[in-house]
Formats: C-alpha cells, sequence, structure tokens
C-alpha cells in the first residue's frame, strides 16, 4: 500500500465527529496556553496527558498534537500585539510582527502571522506523507558532529549580517551564550556558574529571559513616552483580512524558502526556534529591502511563522520514526506515546499504521481548523488595543510576570523578569541587538554539548567536523553564510568611494 | 436525621475500609514534585502513578504534578528540603536522591528527604548495533582490552547512572572503553542505531523500538535473574531470552535503578502510614500492571526497612566506583 | 536631572564588562584548560567571558570618543520627564514584585491593577478594585481550575480555603 492509500485511510480514520471535536477542543486549549507567555506548549500538553488515558492513543495523539499546532498559533498572537512572544518560537515574529502592528496594521500582521503559519503547516506535513521513511533514515545519519554543524549554521545564517555595532553585537551574544552555561552542563556533570545560588541549578530559563527582555522592556520603552500604546489600534474589518490574504501569492518565494528551512530543521533536531532565527535571518540577506526588516516587513511576519510551523510538524517525525524529540513538546508527547503503550521507533509506522497515519492526516485538518479558529479571535485580540493603558498596562505586566512563574514555580524568576525588563529597555535604548542574545541562549548550550562530544569522539581534534560529506557540505554553508555577506558589504564599501571619485 | 445516618455510615465505611490510617488524611491538594523534565521517565513514572490514584479513587484530593527536573534532579530535592515537614508533597525520583550528593556539591542532603517506597526496578542492559562483532559482553570486553579506550559508550548524562554502570564495568574487567554522554536515553538509542557510537547501556523501555525494527541488539542484562517472559520482539527474541551479564562471565551481580517516592523529612509517621498504603494499592492497580508491562521495568514493591536497606547497599555499592573514578565530591 | 548618553552607554558597558569578570571567576574555578579529550567545563565560560570584557572595553572606549567629539547641544538622552516616569513604573514594578512574594500572586496582581486602574488610569476606586479582583478570579480560572497548575499563594488564601 503506497503512502497515499494509508493517507486516505488515515482521513477515514481522523474525520469522526468524536475526532473533529477534540481537534476544536485541542486547538482552543493551545490558543489560550500560547497566548498566556510562559505556559506553553509542553506545559499544556503535559497538563493533558493524565485526561488522555481514558482515550484511544489516536483520539489522545489528536488531541494533544491539535494543542500544540493551537499553542504554536496562539504564541504569535501576542509577539505581534505586545512584543511577548507567547512561544519560543514566536520570538523572531516579534521582530516585524510588532512594529507592523504599531503602524496600525495589527489586522494585517496577524493576518500575515496565521496563514503563513498555516502554509508552513501544511508544507511540513506533506512532506512527512510523502517522504516519512526516507527522512527518518536521512536523520539516523546525525551523530555529535553533526548536530554541531546544523546548530552553526543557524547561528551563521541570523548572524552573517547585521546592522548594529559589531561589539554591540558581540556583547549581546556572549551575555546569551554566559546566561545558557548557568546550571548542570551534561557532557561533564559540573554545576557551572550558580555561585553557591540554589535557584540557578536548573539554569536561567530562556523563556523568563525573554518575557522580561520583549514584555517587560516593551512596556518600560512604552511608558516613557508617556502612559500609552504607541500604535493606533485601527479598526477591525473583516475585508483587510481578505485583502491580507490576497497579498500573500507576493511572498511564494520566501514562503517557499522558510518552509524547506523548518523541514530541514525540522527533521535534523534543530527545532522550530532555531528554524524561526535562521529562516528570519536568510530572508533579511535575500531581500532587496533587508535594511527596512525590523520596521514592519511583510516578509519578517512571513519567514519565520512559515519556518516555525513547518519545523514544528517535521518535528512530529523524528519523534514518532526515532524517538527523538526535537522539541520540547515532541518530548512530553512521547511520554505519552510511552504511557499509552506506543514504542515510537521506526517499527510504529509498520506495527501501528492506523495510529501514525491517523495523526498525519488530523496534522491536515486540525491545522486548517487551526487557521479559522485563530482568525475569528484576530478582531477580539486587535480589540484589546483599545484598552486604555492603565489597565491594559498593569494587565501585561501580571501576565508576564505569572507566566515566568509557571515556567519553574520559582519566584527567584520574578526577580529575574524585573531584571532582564531593565536590561531589555536599555539594549533597545542603546541599540544593542537582543536578537543574538535569545538565539545564543536557545542554541549556545547544546552547540557546546554537541562541540564537547565530537571532540570526546574524535579525542579533541577538529577535523571530526569535516570527516565525512554530509557534515562538512554543512559546515561549509555554514561558513559561507557567515563570510559572504561580510565580503559583500566589504565589496560595497569598496566600491562606493571609488564611483564618488 | 438521615443525615446522620449516612454520616454514619460513611464514617464507619472509612473506618472499616482503612482502619490503618485512618489518623491522618490529607487535607490540601497534593503536590506531586518530578525530578525530570516532563515526558522523562520520571514523569510518566509520576504521571501514571496520578492516574492511578484519580482513577481507583484511592486519594481523594486533587493532584497536581509539577516538574522541577533542573540541575539532575536537585531541583526538586532542594525543594523537599525547602518544604521540610509538609506532609503534601510528594516528590518522585530514582536513586539520584541519594547519587547526587556524592557527586556534586549541592545545599541538601540524602536525609533531608524521607524514602516512603520503590514501586518499580528499571533494568539496565548492553546494546550494540546489530552488524557488530560482538555477540556477548566478555567479546566486547575482551575487544577492549586489546584496543583500549577506543569501543565509545553513549549515555545519558554525566556521572549518572549510565557512566557509573560503565565505570563498573571497566573496574570490574579492567577493560577501558570512552564514554560520550548525551542529553536523554531515546537521543543516545538513536546515536547506537546510527552508528555513531558502539554501544550503550540504555534501559529496556529507551531501546525498544530500535531492538524492534532490528538495528540494534541487546547483549546481556544487569540483574540476578533474567526478565519476565514477553512475547518475541526481534524474531524470536523476547525480553527473557537476553542471558544475564552474571551468565556471560561478567561479575556483576546486578545493576538496577530503582522508581522512588520520597517525603520532606520530618512529617509525622502517620503520615509516611497512610502514603504506603496508597502507593501500595497504587502499585496492585491494574493500571500500575500495565505500565511496567509496557515499559518492560521489574515489579518491585519496597516498604520501611527493605527499603532502607535496599538504599543503604546500593549507595555503598555506587559510592565505592565513585571513589574509585574520583568522582566524589568533598 | 537627565541622563546623557555618555552616562548610559559608559553605565552598561561597565556593568557587562563586570558579568564578564564575574563569568571568569566561575569557569576558573571549573577549569578552563584543554584535557586530551575536549575542554573542560570551563573552558567555554572563560573564553565567552574574554571577548565579553573585550567587547565592554570596546563600547567603553566608543562612547569616550564620541563623548568628546560631541558637541554642547547634545540631545538628552532622558529627559527628566521620561526619566520621572521610567523611575515610577520601576518602582511600582518593584513593589508589585516584592508584595507578590509576601502575600501571593492574586493578591499582588489585585492590589497592582486596583492602584495603577485608580491612580493612574483616574477610574473610581470601586470600579478599580473590581477590575483588579476580576483580573486575578480570571487567573485563579485559568490557572488553579482550567489548567491545574498552583501559583504563588500568601497568607490570605488559606483563610479563604484556598490552598
Amino acid at each position: 500500500m503506497g503512502n497515499f492509500d494509508l493517507l486516505m485511510t488515515g482521513f477515514g480514520i481522523a474525520i469522526t465527529p468524536m475526532h473533529l471535536m477534540l481537534m476544536v477542543c485541542g486547538v482552543l486549549m493551545g490558543l489560550v496556553v500560547g497566548v498566556l507567555p510562559g505556559l506553553g506548549a509542553p506545559n499544556g500538553v503535559s497538563l493533558l496527558i493524565p485526561l488522555t488515558f481514558t482515550l484511544d492513543p489516536t483520539s489522545a495523539i489528536i488531541l494533544l498534537s491539535s494543542m500544540y499546532w493551537g499553542a504554536l498559533f496562539g504564541g504569535s498572537t501576542t509577539s505581534i500585539l505586545f512584543n511577548i512572544p507567547g512561544e519560543p518560537s514566536s520570538v523572531a515574529t516579534t521582530f516585524d510582527g510588532y512594529p507592523m502592528a504599531q503602524s496600525g496594521q495589527s489586522t494585517r500582521a496577524l493576518t500575515l502571522a496565521f496563514m503563513s503559519a498555516g502554509i508552513g503547516a501544511l508544507m511540513g506535513v506533506i512532506v512527512i506523507t510523502l517522504l516519512a521513511g526516507w527522512a527518518s533514515n536521512f536523520a539516523l545519519r546525525f551523530g555529535a558532529p553533526e548536530y554541531f554543524a546544523v546548530y552553526f549554521l543557524a547561528f551563521a545564517a541570523f548572524i552573517g549580517m547585521g546592522s548594529a555595532s559589531p561589539a554591540k553585537t558581540m556583547v549581546s551574544l556572549t551575555v546569551g551564550l554566559l546566561l545558557a552555561s548557568v546550571g548542570m552542563d551534561t557532557v561533564t556533570g559540573e554545576i557551572r556558574l550558580t555561585y553557591g545560588f540554589s535557584e540557578l541549578l536548573g539554569g536561567i530559563s530562556f523563556l523568563v529571559v525573554v518575557i522580561g527582555l520583549f514584555g517587560i522592556g516593551e512596556l518600560l520603552a512604552t511608558v516613557q513616552e508617556g502612559l500609552r500604546f504607541r500604535g493606533v489600534a485601527s479598526r477591525i474589518h473583516l475585508r483587510d483580512v481578505f485583502r491580507t490574504i490576497a497579498e500573500l501569492p507576493r511572498y511564494w518565494a520566501t514562503t517557499l524558502r522558510s518552509g524547506l528551512i523548518g523541514i530541514w530543521m525540522g527533521i535534523t533536531p534543530g527545532g522550530p526556534t532555531a528554524a524561526s532565527f535562521m529562516s528570519y535571518g536568510i530572508a533579511r540577506q535575500a531581500s532587496r529591502k533587508g535594511a527596512a526588516f525590523g520596521t514592519g516587513r511583510p516578509e519578517g511576519i512571513v519567514a519565520p511563522e512559515t519556518a516555525d510551523h513547518s519545523a514544528g510538524t517535521c518535528a512530529m517525525l523524528p519523534m514518532l520514526a526515532l524517538g527523538v524529540p526535537s522539541s520540547a513538546t515532541a518530548a512530553v508527547m512521547m511520554g505519552g506515546l510511552m504511557i499509552w503503550g506506543l514504542t515510537p521507533g521506526p517499527m510504529l509506522f509498520a506495527t501501528k499504521p492506523d495510529f501514525v497515519w491517523g495523526l498525519i492526516a488530523s496534522m491536515y485538518i486540525s491545522n486548517i481548523v487551526g487557521v479559522i479558529l485563530v482568525l475569528a479571535t484576530v478582531p477580539l485580540f486587535a480589540a484589546m488595543l483599545r484598552i486604555p493603558f492603565a489597565i491594559i498596562g498593569p494587565m501585561i505586566v501580571a501576565i508576564c510576570f505569572v507566566g515566568a512563574y509557571t515556567v519553574g514555580s520559582s519566584t527567584f524568576d520574578l526577580w529575574l523578569v524585573l531584571l532582564f525588563g531593565l536590561v531589555g529597555y536599555l539594549f533597545n535604548k542603546l541599540d544593542y541587538p537582543l536578537a543574538p542574545l535569545v538565539l545564543a541562549m536557545v542554541l549556545g548550550h547544546k552547540a557546546e554539548n554537541a562541540f564537547h562530544q565530537s571532540m570526546l569522539l574524535s579525542d579533541g581534534s577538529l577535523g571530526i567536523f569535516f570527516a565525512n560529506p554530509l557534515v562538512s557540505s554543512i559546515m561549509v554553508v555554514g561558513l559561507a553564510l557567515l563570510i559572504v555577506p561580510k565580503l559583500l558589504q566589504l565589496g560595497a564599501r569598496l566600491r562606493r568611494p571609488a564611483t564618488v571619485e | 436525621m438521615t443525615n446522620i445516618k449516612t454520616g454514619l455510615l460513611a464514617a464507619t465505611a472509612v473506618l472499616l475500609a482503612a482502619p490503618a490510617f485512618a489518623e491522618w488524611a490529607p487535607e490540601r491538594p497534593l503536590e506531586f514534585i518530578v525530578a525530570s523534565g516532563a515526558g522523562g521517565g520520571t514523569d510518566n513514572f509520576a504521571r501514571t502513578i496520578q492516574a492511578a490514584i484519580t482513577r481507583g479513587d484511592v486519594i481523594e484530593q486533587p493532584i497536581v504534578v509539577l516538574n522541577k527536573g533542573g540541575g539532575s534532579g536537585a531541583e526538586a530535592f532542594l525543594y523537599a528540603k525547602q518544604n521540610a515537614e509538609n506532609p503534601h508533597k510528594l516528590i518522585f525520583g530514582t536513586n539520584n536522591v541519594y547519587l547526587l550528593p556524592h557527586v556534586a556539591k549541592l545545599a541538601y542532603e540524602a536525609k533531608d528527604l524521607q524514602p516512603v517506597a520503590a514501586l518499580a526496578l528499571d533494568e539496565f542492559l548492553i546494546w550494540v548495533k546489530a552488524d557488530s562483532p560482538y555477540q556477548t559482553a566478555m567479546d566486547m570486553i575482551e575487544a577492549a582490552k586489546a584496543a583500549p579506550g577506543t569501543i565509545v559508550f553513549g549515555g545519558s548524562q554525566s556521572k549518572d547512572t549510565d557512566e557509573t554502570l560503565v565505570a563498573l564495568i571497566e573496574q570490574t574487567t579492567g577493560a577501558e572503553f570512552k564514554y560520550v554522554p548525551f542529553n536523554g536515553g531515546g537521543e543516545v538509542g538513536v546515536q547506537l542505531a546510527g552508528g555513531h557510537v558502539a554501544a550503550n547501556v540504555n534501559n529496556p523501555n529507551e531501546n525498544l523500538g530500535q531492538w524492534q525494527a532490528g538495528a540494534i541488539r541487546p547483549l546481556c542484562v544487569f540483574a540476578p535473574q533474567r526478565m519476565a517472559e514477553s512475547a518475541p520482539i526481534q524474531g524470536e527474541m523476547g525480553w527473557h531470552d537476553i542471558p544475564t551479564c552474571k551468565e556471560q562471565g561478567l561479575d556483576i551481580e546486578s545493576y538496577q535503578m530503582p522508581r522512588t517516592v520520597w517525603l520532606p523529612a520530618g512529617t509525622p509517621p502517620e503520615v509516611l502510614a497512610y502514603y504506603e498504603a496508597a502507593l501500595q494499592k497504587v502499585s496492585e492497580s491494574q493500571e500500575w500492571q500495565d505500565y511496567l508491562t509496557k515499559t518492560s521495568q521489574s515489579a518491585a514493591f519496597l516498604t520501611g526497612d527493605a527499603l532502607a536497606s535496599f538504599i543503604a547497599k546500593s549507595e555503598g555499592d555506587t559510592v565505592k566506583v565513585f571513589e574509585a573514578e574520583g568522582w566524589s565530591a568533598k | 536631572m537627565t541622563v546623557r548618553r555618555f552616562h548610559a552607554e559608559a553605565a552598561t558597558a561597565a556593568a557587562t564588562g563586570i558579568l564578564g569578570l564575574i563569568a571568569i571567576y566561575g569557569a576558573a574555578e571549573l577549569g578552563f584548560g584543554w584535557e586530551d579529550h575536549g575542554p573542560q567545563a570551563g573552558y567555554f565560560p572563560f573564553y565567552v567571558g574574554l571577548l565579553l570584557i573585550g567587547a565592554s572595553l570596546w563600547n567603553l572606549i566608543r562612547a569616550f570618543v564620541a563623548y568628546r567629539a560631541a558637541t554642547a547641544e547634545e540631545e538628552p538622552f532622558l529627559p527628566r520627564e521620561q526619566l520621572m516616569r521610567i523611575c515610577k513604573f520601576s518602582a511600582a514594578l518593584l513593589i508589585f514584585v516584592a508584595a507578590t512574594l509576601m502575600l501571593g500572586i492574586y493578591v499582588g496582581t489585585a492590589g497592582y491593577i486596583t492602584w495603577s486602574a485608580w491612580r493612574q488610569g483616574g477610574y473610581r476606586l470601586p470600579v478599580s478594585l473590581g477590575i483588579g479582583l476580576g483580573f486575578s478570579v480570571a487567573l485563579y480560572l485559568i490557572f488553579e481550575t482550567l489548567f491545574r497548575i498552583p501559583l504563588l499563594k500568601g497568607p490570605i488564601e488559606p483563610l479563604l480555603g484556598i490552598y
């Protein structure tokens, strides 16, 4: 039986009133979880797991995965409206989504985000449908050096070109790397940089830092200008939604490229967060209006959202076929799988075709359900911008702190949010770029681990990063992404005086 | 009148059903503190117990599960110390509760927690890739002696159960391996299936999928006797067909990881008695049996003195390995 | 009182530089050498810390150069009015966090939102109180009832029978 027939059987399983209802419930709960910063998809999914004991595994995974999609959608909403990333993977969406919303086009920004997210997810599912077997074999070829190369590639793609001062970029990057290395180091088993504080034992949570830097930092900037949101909340017309949808085909190149990046990062275990950063970085380099990125460019929303969702869906594949989750949420779902008595691994596709293909078919449907539901919430969220600042401001503050608290139920995190709020405000004011810090926190420690593991394997020889065609080609692409834009910049600078003379 | 009657009846029923621990029952929602991230082995352990309790109506109060997996679980144990004498918080872990303070400088000691029960023993096996030249554990050890430090063992975390076991094999046989730590059992399983490491010492559950697919195979299990009978998993072979390492001539009697439940220290004895009885019920429930079968763990229910002596032995044996490796934190 | 850009730049550069020093100190305790099988635990933090110090020094020098080159008519970085707003808001945040730690999230949040609506939004006190309490109740319903996530509680909740 070909994959297509299996998929049709899958649709037969997924389209029942019961399953459709589970999808709607899952997506709605996911939206709530995604909108609240801190309380992300991994939390939400793990809270639902006990409920799934009474369901059969197919229904259970449909519920959980729908919640995941809902959370991914919801995460972009707060990124765009309040500059608070509801999910780690929607940090990159703030870069252009928030400025666009501020310029009075919140409907456009939200619609762009949701539509490209939906398209990204569909691209991901199509790849899973067509290439399930091949992709999981491919993922098996990834050892420690290849992991490092993938992280390096993501770094290179994002850092390669930035308009900020190099020294300030370096400060931001190194601060992020240091924050990421606090806590237990996997490879050496040493506890690092905790200075005797038990609170730091678990490391500094990326989410807490992001909530502070972006959420509180942005509120401080708003307050500085007077107690109002800088953006004018425009009226919501359904027409705006449709007009934006009609605008989408213009960004087909960005969409396609970002979707492929997302698929690549979802299958190789880079994860959705890294995918969205990488995609944003590459879109900025590829665009002729690259310098305008960060001021509300539509491509700056399309790129991270498409990549985020295609990576999120593709991350299901290594989880099901190999038992390697490439996102935190996938890790929780895998735990669920084991509790239901299913063993993730290459045989799952053969032994439980109903489960696997039911899930894959449901991914098509629930993502479409997700787009529709989330578009329906656009007016609601955009209306929130019209609430006077004296009320909505403190509420956002409260949600930021509550969200940070739910990450690890630790009161210490409340102080961290406050601290990073001030840091975020100051860095913004002084033109320190925040993105390198965030990316370094996401990838820094993983990259270090992979590097260290590679060194253990090769007895300290760097040659291992060029030991086979796969790892060397990823490294070469990464190096090229890092160096070529600098050369182009240099070239442009050399040429300009020549034309003046 | 009728109300009083039903009240009396209910009271009698409670007394009859649970005479041993009627003195104390939780008055507030319970917190289950899990010493691993969501989705980890300890997390599944705690959530299965939560489900069994809720469905069997073993405890009336609602239960909240909190993951505190930072610092290999130290975060959860520190939390227990901060909540000393609190009878509404149960901590879920493995042997890491009493082993962590030996290898890392931490602000808690094992005596800050009161052991309640061990509910299962997770087994350790030596696994190799399907096309590996080694047929028994001794083949591999001989090969390692011939070329010291070249055969790579993947494992999860550093100075944790996996590395301890590899160190124990080295100390027992004089062979020398290379150990590379990864983030978790699943990742180590795939590293083995992909041929990036030569062997691993994963728990059955972590490698089951790859074994089913025929990508890897087990050499032997570190248990005093073979594992329980099961349906065939790969070809003709099921869990019971895997020889013990002792059978193959590797002189390690047993190496197992208990799944344990703890209370913060300083709670009154009737609290302990209450949870012991509740967990006893859990261990007899269908959910629990299913969990053991699905995750291929060995059943064990230890409380009181049996548990204390198990811990003492396990701690003593492991600390010897730590000392020989120079891992002990002063 | 106004803040000039030079002051802000210099203070930030100094702070990041100190952070680098702290990291180097922490890394040095762990050992930052390169063993036979790769780097020691402190290797990365040590060199990252060095880079941070270097970049911070560079920023400090640049700020100083810009300061010397600047003409007298520099636009203030943070005029008095803005500075006061930031200070007031930050102080409110600080009090909010401190109150939350003492009284729990629900009470802290209700108090903070009530105060803001009343004093800054110009709403009447009963209305403000309604908004604040309403928000806390909404938090309770979402987190504790729907998702079963306990938030930080203070001494008041147990009196109401909420644990």
